[in-house]
């Protein structure tokens, strides 16, 4: 039986742990020798365009519904259902799109890098990597993570588009205080290319940090067939807890201090 | 059948069979006798420990980003920073507190509970029970599943109230006097906007463990396996949970006009 305090704890323990294995892991990257398995990392990235881009889709247009649909519902209540826009601008883009891309990549590729690098791992096929002179953290993690940032923010740019796409279908066709003019003035006036690259860079470090922390506790599994299960709970854990801490940050320091709002001089 | 319908059949036959495991553990849980009392309090203590901290911290994180500072930017520039009360009726109660409540409770609970289940699938416990004449769905699924709609009910209070302190958090930075923002709080909020929100969150508590549950207790193919059935079990909880979001909120919103009306 764990006690009360046993979970904040254990994140201390590791987490000195996970941000020096990541930092290595982007030096890896950084310094240039994971390109020395340029075609793994391309393999990487098209398993995750194929695996997993129409997952991250689907998610993103359902997160999209919803933000309309609040958004629509909100502005009623307020009694100015014409601003809907403002509503579905601000929850698509700066927020509701980087959580949303947080936790089915949190779900979807943070949990499948665990359960494929631990039952490497358990099958001792890492050891054998080593022998055969290759570097196992170059060539499983770096080429990992390369991957992610070749592939990660097309997938992201399509999500946009996508997230978009579904707001205004929940604002316009479902709900229907707005008409489509209407809806679309508000929307754009109240987003500018600025907020595409912030929200797009609050997207991309959360996506970072899921890939070195599902590779983390891949690479540190042990104890059999329960170990890589127990490894992939643990590493959704800290990536939940890590994306809220990482969109919460991302607001203050880009939209904090200035809203960035067409509202006064 | 052509191999391009496949996935589409697969997606059908899965949640049937999810189905199936909902009726079988709701019938066994209500039909005499019931030897999981011991389990269920133990499983309920497990899943309170191991999901509190992640969830206060996603809860206030998330509030005091999202709803907090955008709104209150917007607000401070046309002079309205009162309203922020309301605005968090909206988002604090209605929408963050239960989906925040399911992702954790998915992401910390969910994934344990198949982490569990399925190294005792891999084990060969469950068929050991079954010759032992120990049901599976009655001793180890519905303890699970009772233990998770009683703590995601409770949780969602626990998350309101960390929202709702994180809007305080936001006012307080922009060095606004509180008494505005409970007068638009108490206002807007209805006792709709407050059961909805726990009932809806106990029925995510019952997508997790039904999805959960049957990921684990379906798994196979060695140590992969395990962490496979992961995976897959907190997408597919994920998906149904925010799916489950929208018709539900859809529905309510359509429902209940005095949620709409202008305060």
């Amino acid at each position: 039986m764990i006690g009360w305090l046993d979970v904040p704890r254990s994140w201390l323990d590791s987490f000195g742990e996970i941000g020096r294995f990541g930092l290595h892991v982007a030096g890896q990257v950084y310094s240039g020798r994971a390109f020395k398995f340029f075609g793994e990392s391309v393999r990487q990235a098209g398993i995750l365009i194929f695996g997993s881009a129409l997952i991250i889709w689907a998610f993103v247009f359902i997160l999209g519904l919803q933000c309309g649909l609040q958004g629509a519902y909100f502005n009623r209540s307020i009694g100015a259902p014409s601003l809907a826009g403002l509503f579905a601008a601000y929850c698509d883009l700066r927020e509701g799109l980087p959580y949303a891309f947080g936790y089915i990549l949190a779900a979807k590729v943070g949990t499948g890098i665990v359960a494929e690098i631990g039952a490497m791992r358990i099958f001792d096929e890492i050891d054998a990597l080593e022998v055969m002179g290759i570097q196992p953290i170059t060539f499983l993690c770096a080429t990992r993570l390369l991957a992610a940032w070749i592939a990660l923010p097309f997938l992201y740019l399509v999500g946009i588009v996508i997230i978009y796409g579904a707001s205004y279908f929940s604002v316009v066709n479902q709900v229907g205080d707005v008409s489509s003019g209407g809806y679309l003035l508000i929307f754009w006036m109240y987003q500018s290319p600025p907020d595409l690259i912030f929200s797009l860079i609050k997207g991309m470090v959360m996506a970072t940090v899921i890939v070195l922390v599902g590779c983390y506790y891949g690479y540190t599994a042990t104890g059999g067939p329960i170990g890589v299960g127990t490894a992939t709970a643990k590493s959704m854990v800290f990536n939940i807890v890590a994306v809220h801490i990482i969109g919460m940050l991302g607001t203050v320091v880009f939209w904090g201090a200035n809203p960035r709002a067409p509202i006064g001089g | 059948m052509s191999r391009g319908l496949l996935p589409v059949k697969n997606v059908f036959e899965e949640v049937g069979v999810m189905m199936i495991l909902t009726v079988r553990t709701l019938v066994s849980a209500v039909k005499p006798p019931y030897p999981y009392g011991e389990e269920l309090v133990w499983q309920f203590l497990f899943v309170l420990k191991l999901s509190w901290f992640p969830l206060v911290i996603s809860t206030f994180a998330l509030n005091f980003g999202a709803p907090g500072l955008q709104a209150a930017g917007i607000l401070s520039l046309i002079g309205g920073l009162d309203r922020l009360g309301g605005f968090f009726v909206v988002i604090a109660i209605r929408w963050i507190g239960p989906v925040v409540t399911a992702v954790v409770v998915a992401g910390v609970a969910g994934t344990a509970i198949t982490a569990d289940l399925g190294a005792r699938k891999i084990r060969e416990e469950l068929d050991a029970l079954q010759v032992l004449g120990v049901d599976p769905v009655k001793n180890l699924v519905v303890p699970r599943f009772l233990a998770l709609i009683v703590i995601t009910g409770l949780l969602d209070i626990f998350a309101i109230v960390m929202g709702l302190s994180a809007g305080i958090a936001a006012e307080l930075l922009y060095h606004q006097s509180l008494g505005g923002f409970f007068a638009t709080l108490f206002s807007n909020a209805t006792i709709t906007d407050l059961w909805s929100s726990v009932m809806v969150c106990t029925m995510f508590g019952a997508i997790v463990a039904v999805v959960c549950s049957y990921k684990g207790m379906s798994a196979s193919g060695g140590a992969a396996g395990v962490g496979r059935a992961v995976n897959q079990a907190v997408v597919i909880s994920l998906m149904a949970v925010f799916f489950f979001q929208f018709v539900v909120s859809s529905i309510l919103f359509a429902t209940n006009p005095e949620l709409q009306a202008v305060r």
